[in-house]
Parts: structure tokens; sequence; C-alpha cells
């Protein structure tokens, strides 16, 4: 899997939530999108799956350029995303959700293969037992796990998670961490948002730093949290300098 | 009480084919969120269309004419909004809320100034499908308005399997709960927009056909039906097909009940719409989301 950013833009109003981001993803790699509130995080994110359109710049997935594909699109070229509240299918069963995304993205799978496959992913996640119940009666991490569960099942090469570990009970978080360590040794690649600084160290290879739509940092978490921009962004500039 | 049960009877068959009509509605706004303003100008056109088809081809049985009437529609419908409800769900409308009014409306007068150009002011009827009348227990039913509710509940059926059974059904259901969500596992919610506003009105034209031959076509026989389908959906609750099919049976009986003991049986029919109304203000008073209607989360 190759992703590349090249000076990709954003605007909403006045507002220039991504002014010209530049990244590049290559091979299997687990990185941190960190930063402050309204820093563009959900934005990029938004960006790459085709949510929104870039105003400029391009987004290239595997030499191909993904930033004018819709949403659908971009999922059938190997990216999948959650989002920051969840928005399973309230209204269909855990199972009918997992099914939805493999009946979209066309696979060699048949039904029963497909079904079986859900039953694996949500033992893995450890809602099966919840297969029958209706995706609005989960709690919220549970929803939550529900998402990954969905997303496993369109088999993405590069998966975007916004917050999953907010909210989210300890117990439910561990599932989570597991999930993300398992599907990426499976030679997936990540990119997550997270406010959880102590999950999003432990877990990422690499942290990007986003700051009013600048990355202003961005390498391995070890020397990305001694970065004079990435404190002074998160703490703010001391009022004596 | 056999008078009450031949009130039912009558009230039943004609409130399954209200339910055929706001289906379609109820399709189109749980898919869409537009309320097609121009509905009831389809199940107009699907009534023409069916006299047209019978008058051109005339050894054709009636019953071959409601399919073909229903496509045609549905046809002009995917057409109509490729052409101008897409450009409103790829954000390139500014107020997409007022677009959606204005162009459903504008579409509404446009058929109907049509038809009147087309086929003149005076009323038409295509053949029956079945002559004479059937006894079903205490009462005798027309046999085209049997068979144009046995139809109906055939449709109504098909229609359920279709959305609960069939892969594109689910994709409709996944887009009606949350587009982005769909969208970002693969579905393509415009093509979903497109399909649905095709059914929709499709299945507004095939009630239309259906009642042809009972009712007489005029350029404006689709205000009262396009009234009562808002009625339905509301009383349903907005987006719920459940409650499309129980509003119709409701309005139907509702209707036949309130005509047939009304004191003055002169002026009866005249307010038989008006007692579908009188419902969907007590709803509204006591229930407001309608039987079905969920509370926006």
């Amino acid at each position: 899997m190759e992703l590349e950013l090249r000076d990709v833009s954003k605007h909403f109003g006045g507002i220039q939530a991504l002014n010209g981001v530049s990244l590049r993803l290559s091979g299997s790699q687990l990185v941190g999108l960190i930063g402050p509130n309204g820093s563009g995080k959900t934005t990029l994110v938004n960006t790459i799956s085709g949510i929104y359109k870039p105003d400029d710049g391009e987004i290239i997935l595997n030499g191909e350029e993904i930033g004018r594909l819709k949403a659908n699109e971009v999922t059938r070229r190997g990216v999948g995303r959650t989002f920051q509240v969840t928005r399973a299918f309230r209204r269909m069963t855990v199972m009918e959700n997992m099914l939805v995304p493999a009946l979209a993205v066309p696979s060699d799978r048949g039904h029963r293969e497909i079904k079986e496959r859900a039953r694996e992913i949500l033992s893995f996640l450890t809602i099966d037992h919840l297969r029958n119940d209706y995706a609005r009666s989960l709690s919220g991490g549970q929803q939550k796990l529900l998402e990954l569960g969905q997303l496993l099942m369109t088999d993405p090469d590069l998966l975007l998670l916004d917050e999953p570990f907010a909210g989210v009970h300890p117990k439910l978080m561990e599932t989570i961490f597991e999930y993300i360590t398992t599907v990426h040794a499976q030679g997936k690649s990540f990119i997550i948002i997270s406010h959880d600084m102590s999950s999003i160290f432990t877990l990422s290879q690499r942290l990007v730093v986003l700051h009013y739509g600048d990355i202003i940092a961005d390498g391995p978490p070890d020397i990305v949290k001694e970065d004079p921009a990435v404190i002074e962004a998160y703490l703010g500039e001391d009022e004596d300098d | 009480m056999k008078y009450f049960l031949s009130l039912c009877t009558t009230g039943v068959i004609m409130g399954v084919i209200y339910a055929l009509m706001a289906l379609g509605l109820t399709l189109i706004f749980s898919i869409l969120r537009v309320i097609n303003f121009a509905h009831g100008e389809f199940y107009m056109l699907g009534g023409y269309a069916s006299y047209f088809i019978l008058s051109t081809f005339t050894g054709l049985h009636p019953l071959l004419a409601v399919p073909l009437a229903g496509l045609i529609a549905a046809l002009i419908g995917l057409a109509f909004e490729i052409a101008f409800l897409r450009p409103m769900h790829q954000g390139r409308i500014e107020r997409p809320d007022e677009y959606a009014i204005l162009i459903t409306f504008g579409l509404s007068f446009f058929l109907m100034n049509l038809a009147l150009a087309v086929f003149g002011p005076y009323p038409h009827r295509p053949p029956s499908f079945f002559q004479g009348a059937v006894r079903l227990g205490f009462v005798n039913v027309s046999a085209d308005r049997l068979t144009a509710s046995i139809l109906s509940l055939a449709l109504l059926t098909l229609l359920l399997l279709i959305i609960n059974k069939t892969w594109i059904g689910i994709a409709l259901q996944a887009v009606s709960q949350n587009k982005d969500a769909a969208a970002v596992v693969g579905i393509n919610p415009l093509r979903m927009n497109t399909l649905a506003f095709g059914l929709g009105v499709g299945l507004a034209a095939t009630a239309g056909a259906l009642l042809a031959p009972s009712f007489l076509i005029v350029p404006d026989v689709g205000a009262v039906p396009s009234i009562r389908s808002y009625v339905i959906i509301v009383l349903g609750g907005m987006g719920s097909i459940q409650g499309s099919i129980l509003g119709g049976l409701l309005i139907g009986l509702v209707e036949s009940l309130g005509a047939g003991y009304f004191p003055d049986p002169s002026r009866a029919l005249n307010y038989k719409t008006a007692f579908g109304l009188v419902i969907f203000a007590l709803v509204l008073l006591f229930r407001p989301r309608g039987f079905f209607g969920r509370k926006e989360v």
C-alpha cells in the first residue's frame, strides 16, 4: 500500500482546515495522527476517505489519484474508515451491519463464506453473542467494535480510525488494542486519530502532528513528543517568551 | 353489522391501493429526504400512460398496460432525478431544501400542463380489466377495484421482500439510515437516490394505472391522491414503510366508514377526503411522530 498526499488543502468558508498537507505512507505502517482540537485531523481523514474533496492538491493511492473519487469508490480501492461518533446502521442487527459492506464491495466470497467471516470477526471482537441484536441496543463501546468489524468485511489495506478509544470502557479498549495490533501484523496500514495520548504513543510507529491545518511534526513518537513545536501547540506559548 | 362489514371491506380494498401510492412517497422521502410534490402527477401520468397504451395497441389486455405505465413513469423519474435532484445531493445547490420544494413543484405543474396539452381537458378512461362485480361476503365489489387491490397487495408484498431480503433493499435501508456511513462501506448513495426516486414514482404511476378504469382521468386527477399520500406518510411516521401500509389501510377504512355513516348520504362522498384529514389532525395533535415515526437522535 502506497499513499501520498501532495499539498492537500481544504477550507470551509474562511477557515483553512488543511493547509497544503503533504504526507507519504509506504508499506504497512501504524501512524498516529494527533493535534489539538480543530487542528484538521478529522478533515484530513474525511479528505482521504472521499467524504470531502480537496480544494487543492492530490491524493495518490497505489499510483492512482483518488482525491476526486466518491467515498464508495475510495472504499473499493482498499481504504476503510470509522467515525468519531459511530455510524453503525442503528435499525439493523449486528449481523446485518456486518453483511452490508461485504455485499457492497464485490468479492469472490459466497454468501455463506461471508457470513462465516462475519462470525469470525465478531468473535474476535467479543460481540458475536450480540449478532442478532439491533445496533441501537449496543453500548457506545460495542458500537465502536461493530464499526471496526464492518471495516474488516471490506478487507481494506488502509484503515483510518477516528478516535477509536473515545468513551470506551477499559475492557473494550483492550479488545480494540488487540484488534489494531493483530490487523497491523497482517500487513495492513493504519492512520489513527486519538486524544488518548498514552494509547497512541504505545501503538504508533510514527506520529504526525497537525496544528491549524499544518503538519508541525512527523516522526517516531519518542522524538515527536520532545519536539518544541508540538509542546507549544499542546501547552500554548509561554507568556514570558 | 353487515353494513359495517361491507364498509370495512370497501375500506380495506381502497386502503391497499392508497398504501401503494404512499409507499412510493415514503421510499423517496426516506432515501432522498425530499418531499416529492409531483407525486400526484405521476399517479395521473400512470393513468394517461395506461389509456394511451390501450388506445394505441387496441388488442392488448388492459392489465398489461399497468406495468408498462409504471415503467414509463419510472424511467421519467430516473431521468428527472439524475438531471435535477442529483446536483442537490452532490452539494452543487446552495439551498437544497428550498430547491427540492421548487423543483418538484415545477415538475408537478409541467406534467399537469403537458397532460392538458396532449390529452386535453376532457376526461378519459381506459377499458376495464374485468367487467362486472364480484360478491365478497356481504358486499358487491367492482371487479376492477378488486383486481387493483389484489395487484396492489401483491406489489406491496414484493416490495417488502425486495427491501428486506435483497442486496438492493439492504443498500436502500443503509442509505436511508446514514448516507456517509453507507458510502464508506462501499454503497453509492447517488445511485440509490436515483433508484428510490424511479421506484417511488413508478409505484405512484402503477396505482394511477390500476385505478384508471374505476375513475376518470383528467390532468388534475392526482391532486386528491397526492394529498392523501402526504396524510398517510405523516400518519404512519415519515419514512416508515410499515407506517405507510398501516396508514393507507386506516385512511381507506376511515373514508369508507365516514362516508357510509354520514347523516346526509347525498353529501357523504364529497366529504370522504375530509374524514381522513380529521384523523390526520388528531394524530398531529396527540402523536406528531405518527405511528412508526422515530425521534431524531
